[in-house]
């Protein structure tokens, strides 16, 4: 026995001390510099070492038989390699670039990310709610940046000579249907869903991703927030209403439900506007969130919102003596469930389905318009990632929409129009990396849309080029096309789509908290449709054969180094685009685009006041109308638009925040364009009206309250 | 019967070597700390991760290495890898150690890293997060002088932010020095913190 034991001792310390194996060789990347400081190791062992200065690496083993060798550098792919201990006598190994790196080329042609998460952020979370003139609303904010439009009147996103409805919106990868509170002529609108329910989103304004299509111009995705940090109760009291949420986290589930009622009838007794409020405008809204992480690390979201809006008002008209009354009260419902699990083998799953119920009563002077939309919407995508370099991905969905629209006239007719919008679709798509300085994707997109009986094949390909450190170049092309919109399906059913190409190019620079970048594009038109008579009515003609163009150059700058507490950031676009389109008798520039637009937003956060002040200032050139009075069609320009806006924040303490600002606060009078009387006076002359604004100045002041445990948290998020 | 014994007494004998094995791996790495080779200690705690799989601290130590060598970076990209990085290891840590309260507090140094480096980007999510982390950390281990001096160094940041006396939280650094004189910890188990509670106690006496 005790032979035994030391005879097992004895092999023992042979396996340990007697049969070493000298590990050496070089490292280096792939163009052969040599690394230093990679850690050169033997998995599962203690044996390893550093790289010196050449790359030059060595170190001794007990191990024997099979092992594996791995080389890991931070920002290269690890090296692994399984073989005969014997066989790593002398090693050269090539590191191959990680491309899942902030510097590594990002294609981004065409879009602009909001969050933490994206590398080159042109927008912070913070931006939607301390941006001056955005007053919380995300499009406010988005109206900052290059690609888009300054329509103060609508308030809605116009994207590069696209109108509004050319822009959906997507919360996580669901598309909403009616994203905006409705609004009467010339009262902007604001998105329905609050800014702090979401943390992160991406503004394309062109050559997007096969995974979104039935949108010409632009989208907007917003992801909600997966698992809330905390437990709260927020308080708002503003000049223009209350609002109040919570949130509840129990186990591995979280809900959070935020309310508001905005009642204007206290401001507009302050501060009247031209218009006679017989029912001032009042919009009560919910939102809720109800969040789970299943037992597999799947995430489950529910998001309800709920919201109603009612008001009656007579706006000045030229051709109506007495004023031209507009009433409106809608009800919109929204429902959107989501669910992402991860699968094995880099497989994940995620989809859904949306719903929205919208219904609308209008008066439009003594006639009354009721309608209903039913839409629906189910996604399901599937993503495969092969390696960092190459992932997959792609998916099938389907749209339901049903409208039904009832118009009484006072002479006691009625009209009934009604139509289904069914769309199916399917995805494709690859991203590839050819290195870290090269990558690409491309995709396609196919639909079959039942109302128009078409079957439509959409390329996207984007590729970026990264020039230099700090420096990239990207291109994108891509084919879109969208169904009509509701206003011309319900009176008629022989058109197709519209559709349009995208060829973007861009230019980036990103060094230290600056980002310079520029992008130039170009976008034909086509099958857009046109129709005749004053507006579009039942008894008008329809068919497609407008078309149009766009093209423009756009520049954004953004700094928050230079200059101590302050940040800032400029946009400037130019836009030369004309449409053939609607009923216009020739090809012309829209009256919402401007050909020039600029935008500038400054921030200084003032310590000793703990108050960050804003300041943004918009300015567009001329909008288009047309005058009557000498020939031609959208034939003069209004004079340009200027627009100062000034914001204050107040922490008062951790969980109180006083704001105050004020828009227009110069007063400037605006003009968007002129409304002529139909008839000529007796000088022959048709005489006109400005259409301006509602009121020059708007004044916000509100508090905000958090209420939480550990009484940190603050609502800066939300203002 | 002969046979088993010598089964086991291998066995023993495998087992010893391979404890001292660990044991001497990380003394080798906070040798290295020590004379400020950090990047050879992380290798070599990387190298030990990856050999004991059991053992939660390795791990945590890679994390903390990058994490603190991270601070006063300039450059994004580097930073966000090697904090990258640090999440990879204290991930691994918490798995194997979960509701570790000196992984909790890291995973919090770790989001001040970020917050340093751009607060107007990351401050708004990440601060928040950091408050319900300290929470947590502080309900697991009430008496972890590491926690309270973390959480108690944070609250005084915010403190000072809105102009507020930091003094309750003095109070609490104060606290921790006697519970760091006579904690008794397990081998390579993080003990720092006394000398910077002191420091800290120093600026409190200043106001």
């Amino acid at each position: 026995m005790k032979q035994l034991f030391s005879l097992f001792t004895f092999l023992l310390m042979s396996i340990y001390s007697f049969s070493q194996v000298t590990i050496k060789g070089k490292i280096t990347d792939a163009k052969g510099n040599p690394i230093e400081g990679a850690n050169i190791y033997l998995d599962g062992t203690y044996d390893g070492a550093s790289s010196n200065a050449d790359g030059n690496f060595s170190f001794s083993t007990s191990e024997k038989g099979a092992q594996t060798l791995i080389a890991s550098f931070i920002s290269f792919e690890n090296f692994v390699k399984t073989d005969n201990v014997e066989n790593f006598k002398t090693l050269v190994i090539k590191l191959r670039e990680d491309v899942n790196t902030l510097d590594a080329v990002v294609i981004n042609a065409g879009s602009f990310d909001a969050g933490e998460k994206s590398r080159a952020v042109a927008l912070k979370p913070l931006d939607i709610v301390t941006t001056a003139n955005a007053l919380g609303d995300v499009a406010g904010a988005l109206q900052t940046l290059p690609g888009t439009s300054a329509n103060e009147e609508d308030g809605r996103l116009f994207v590069r000579g696209g109108d509004a409805e050319e822009t959906q919106v997507f919360i996580d990868g669901i598309r909403v249907f009616s994203p905006f509170l409705p609004t009467g002529n010339n009262l902007p609108t604001r998105g329905r869903f609050s800014p702090f329910l979401f943390k992160g989103m991406t503004f394309s304004t062109g050559g997007y991703s096969a995974e979104y299509g039935q949108a010409l111009s632009g989208i907007l995705a917003l992801n909600t927030i997966n698992e809330p940090d905390q437990e709260k109760t927020d308080l708002q009291f503003m000049t223009v209403g209350l609002g109040v949420g919570n949130t509840q986290i129990w186990g591995k589930n979280s809900f959070s439900i935020n309310t508001s009622y905005i009642n204007l009838a206290p401001y507009q007794w302050a501060f009247p506007d031209k218009n006679n409020w017989l029912k001032p405008y009042e919009t009560g809204s919910g939102e809720m969130v109800f969040r789970h992480r299943t037992k597999n690390d799947g995430l489950l979201k529910l998001y309800g919102a709920y919201s109603y809006t009612n008001f009656d008002l007579i706006q000045e008209d030229i051709n109506f003596d007495n004023g031209f009354r507009f009433a409106l009260k809608n009800n919109n419902i929204y429902f959107n469930g989501s669910y992402k699990q991860r699968l094995n083998n880099g497989w994940s799953i995620s989809g859904g389905l949306g719903y929205t119920h919208d219904n609308s009563k209008i008066n439009i002077q003594e006639d009354r318009i009721t309608n209903a939309e039913n839409s629906a919407h189910f996604k399901v995508k599937l993503k495969k990632r092969f390696s960092s370099r190459l992932k997959l991905s792609f998916g099938s969905e389907y749209f339901i929409t049903n409208f039904n629209e009832d118009f009484h006239q006072i002479s006691g007719n009625s009209f009934n129009n009604k139509f289904d919008n069914n769309i199916f679709a399917s995805f494709a798509e690859t991203d590839f990396f050819f290195s870290k300085k090269l990558a690409a994707k491309a995709g396609i997109r196919l639909e079959n849309s039942e109302i128009t009986n078409e079957f439509t094949i959409s390329p996207r390909l984007s590729l970026a080029y990264k020039s230099g450190k700090n420096s990239q170049f990207s291109f994108a092309y891509g084919r879109f096309y969208q169904n009509p919109k509701n206003d011309y399906l319900k009176f008629a059913d022989n058109l197709t789509s519209e559709n349009t190409s995208h060829y973007i190019l861009n230019y980036q620079y990103v060094k230290d908290k600056q980002i310079f970048r520029t992008e130039a594009f170009y976008k034909p038109y086509n099958n857009l449709v046109k129709y005749d008579g004053a507006f579009a009515s039942p008894l008008s003609n329809y068919n497609n054969s407008g078309s149009g163009f766009a093209k423009g150059l756009e520049v954004f700058w953004r700094d928050g180094k230079n200059i101590k507490n302050i940040e800032y950031w400029t946009s400037y676009s130019y836009l030369d685009t004309e449409r053939d389109y609607k009923n216009y008798p020739t090809s012309a520039r829209p009256n919402f685009a401007s050909k020039h637009n600029l935008s500038v937003v400054g921030k200084y956060w003032l310590e000793s006041w703990k108050t960050q002040l804003g300041i943004s200032y918009s300015f567009a050139s001329g909008r288009t109308y047309t005058n009557p009075n000498i020939g031609g069609f959208l034939n003069q320009e209004t004079k340009n638009y200027n627009s100062v806006s000034i914001n204050a924040a107040y922490l008062i303490s951790q969980q109180k925040i006083l704001y105050f600002s004020v828009n227009n606060v110069l007063g400037t009078q605006n003009v968007f364009g002129y409304n002529y009387k139909n008839q000529p006076n007796t000088n022959g002359v048709f005489d006109r009206q400005a259409i301006t604004p509602n009121a020059n100045r708007f004044f916000f002041i509100g508090f905000f309250w958090t209420i939480s445990d550990n009484k940190k948290d603050n609502q800066l998020n939300n203002l | 019967m002969k046979k088993n014994i010598t089964f086991f007494t291998l066995l023993v004998v495998l087992t010893i070597s391979a404890q001292s094995k660990y044991e001497t791996g990380m003394q080798k790495a906070f040798d290295l700390w020590k004379n400020n080779k950090t990047t050879e200690a992380s290798q070599l705690f990387e190298r030990i991760t990856n050999a004991k799989k059991t053992e939660w601290l390795p791990p945590y130590y890679v994390a903390t290495i990058e994490i603190i060598t991270s601070f006063g970076l300039k450059d994004g990209a580097i930073l966000d890898n090697k904090l990258k990085k640090a999440q990879q290891f204290l991930d691994k840590a918490s798995t194997i150690s979960p509701n570790n309260p000196e992984i909790t507090i890291t995973q919090a140094l770790l989001n001040t890293a970020y917050i340093a480096f751009d607060g107007q980007k990351y401050g708004m999510t990440l601060s928040v997060k950091n408050n319900s982390l300290y929470q947590e950390a502080l309900k697991m281990a009430p008496n972890n002088p590491r926690v309270i001096l973390s959480k108690a160094e944070w609250d005084m940041g915010s403190a000072q932010f809105f102009g507020q006396s930091i003094e309750p939280y003095c109070k609490d650094v104060q606290k921790t020095i006697p519970l760091f004189e006579k904690e008794k910890l397990p081998q390579f188990y993080p003990s720092n913190g006394i000398n910077r509670a002191k420091e800290v106690l120093k600026k409190c006496k200043k106001q």
